[in-house]
């Protein structure tokens, strides 16, 4: 099996890419995206494409030939880019590569990586939304995603081919960059204790587990993948010992100055998951995929323990000059 | 918070490490904002609100989801009573349908078990396997006639298969005791179609005011 990945870059594209190579049945891997992988790749291929290249990214695609696509190359504003920069390169790279894979003749599945962000927050809204739940954004962020799933569903329909939209929970975790995990673990964190509803949270290496079994169940549609139980941000932020600062109303705009001036962004999808909550049904996923993410609770503990970072004990020998 | 406390039983020493795991963030809220822990630490000012006696607690399922329409007056205390007496009579939670999405009353309620008045709503929390309290409509004219009953919200409990029960409410909005009757499950429609719902709605209406007219106290106004 030939695969495809974008945004192999990422902290999910690269985990993705080594689950992957684990695979005997996974031929041939070709990667592209604007950073460098962020670990070791063992026999995948690795292209940097600007996102606004079109023409490297359609030629690339083409001479791949790819069986089965993993379109990664989703830009979650404040992770690792501007806003702005997110969301132009979010659609221009599921435009080319897509719009390129659609005409490959090998192509067998195409699996996007999208976010329940795509329901949205609105008034009235579900609390739980299924797959059956129309799209409705409410958030930049989210309108990014569902624009994503849109091209995907487009190409599939031209090349005939099944479209697996990985709707995942905000995803964090100790290593991945994330506006939601930086802003949660600043010292003093702003909570609206009196709007709030309760949110699920994903792991990073759910995420990934998730979208490699996508690429094989050849699943037509979308998928929730979130797993069970929810916390209230006035709930993570006592969970991991931070201050919680109550917020109501215009309080948010200065909140957000002062937590951007400590290097903490709010993008306006991360503050409405705080304000008005953000989950959704999962249980398609789980029995599709067979997947069990892990609960929300357990995301959080891990978010603010940080297992994952290794911390080396000096060892007082100073290398000599 | 010392154990050795709780096993000496030393007064407020329950509350304190209720209070005490809240500070540390260690307590549940589900997916819909049920707070099970802030219900507890609630219970004894609902026991001096309301003083509550159900009956044919039997008639609900031990596990799974299941549709309590329930009738209402005034629709206060209601959604309350029916949360409160069926927790005490079956170790349940009741999801009340009916909370408005508006902050700061939306989410306070949806902590205590309220839930948004939306088929697809009711049909997730169906699907998880929870008790959904669905409300007829107000009829403040008359306590001995059950309101309307919204078809469209049925439409959940024919798509995931729960049964549908009646329960009669008896009791004053301004009294502390309250009646709550468990009816049998209305006998689910088999032959489907666009009518189904219509005719769940109406054998369901018509469950809960029979339910109502034997539960009422004959001697009401004495």
């Amino acid at each position: 099996m030939r695969v495809l990945i974008t945004g192999m870059g990422g902290e999910l594209g690269t985990r993705v890419a080594n689950l992957l190579e684990a695979d005997e049945s996974v031929t041939e891997i070709l990667g592209m995206d604007l950073f460098p992988p962020r670990r070791r790749i063992v026999r995948s291929e690795f292209h940097r494409v600007e996102p606004t290249d079109r023409r490297k990214a359609v030629r690339l695609v083409r001479d791949f030939d790819p069986e089965v696509i993993l379109h990664l190359g989703v830009f979650e504003p404040h992770s690792r880019t501007s806003p702005s920069e997110a969301r132009r390169g979010t659609a221009a790279s599921a435009v080319s590569v897509l719009g390129a894979a659609a005409k490959c003749p090998s192509l067998q599945a195409i699996v996007v990586r999208s976010g329940i962000e795509v329901y949205g927050r609105s008034r009235g809204a579900p609390t739980r939304p299924d797959e059956a739940v129309p799209v409705d954004p409410t958030s930049p962020f989210g309108q990014s995603l569902a624009h994503v799933e849109q091209v995907a569903t487009e190409a599939g329909d031209v090349a005939g081919v099944p479209v697996t939209a990985v709707r995942c929970a905000p995803i964090v975790g100790p290593s991945i960059p994330s506006p939601l995990g930086r802003y949660l673990r600043l010292p003093v964190v702003a909570v609206d204790p009196l709007s709030e509803l309760p949110f699920s949270l994903l792991h990073q290496e759910d995420a990934c587990t998730a979208l490699v079994a996508a690429a094989r169940a050849g699943h037509d549609g979308p998928l929730n993948v979130v797993g069970p139980g929810a916390v209230t941000a006035s709930q993570v932020v006592l969970m991991g010992r931070k201050v919680p600062l109550p917020v109501f109303g215009p309080g948010w705009w200065a909140a957000s100055a002062i937590a951007e001036l400590q290097g903490a962004p709010l993008p306006p999808h991360s503050r409405e998951l705080l304000i008005r909550g953000c989950t959704a049904d999962g249980s398609l996923a789980r029995a599709v995929l067979g997947i069990e993410p892990r609960s929300t609770h357990d995301v959080v503990t891990q978010l603010y323990r940080w297992d994952s970072v290794a911390r080396p004990e000096p060892s007082g020998q100073v290398a000599p000059r | 918070m010392s154990t050795s406390l709780l096993r000496r039983g030393v007064p407020g020493a329950q509350l304190a490490a209720h209070v005490h795991r809240r500070a540390r963030g260690a307590f549940d809220v589900d997916e819909w904002g049920l707070d099970p822990e802030l219900v507890s630490l609630a219970n004894p000012v609902f026991a001096l609100r309301w003083d509550i006696e159900v009956r044919g607690a039997e008639q609900l399922p031990a596990v799974g989801g299941a549709v309590l329409v329930f009738n209402r007056r005034f629709g206060i205390s209601e959604p309350w009573v029916v949360a409160r007496g069926i927790r005490q009579a079956t170790g349940r939670f009741v999801r009340t349908v009916g909370v408005p999405d508006t902050a700061p009353i939306g989410p306070f309620v949806r902590r205590f078990g309220g839930v948004l008045d939306r088929t697809d709503e009711i049909a997730g929390l169906l699907r998880a396997g929870q008790l959904v309290g669905l409300p007829m409509s107000r009829d403040v004219r008359s306590r001995e006639r059950v309101g309307h009953l919204e078809v469209e919200r049925l439409e959940a409990a024919l798509e995931t298969g729960a049964p549908v029960v009646p329960v009669a409410l008896v009791g004053r909005e301004l009294g502390r005791a309250w009646t709550i009757v468990v009816g049998e499950p209305v006998p689910p429609v088999t032959d489907g179609g666009p009518l189904a719902a219509a005719e769940l709605a109406e054998h369901t209406h018509r469950a809960a005011q029979l339910l109502l007219d034997e539960s009422l106290p004959t001697s009401w106004w004495f």
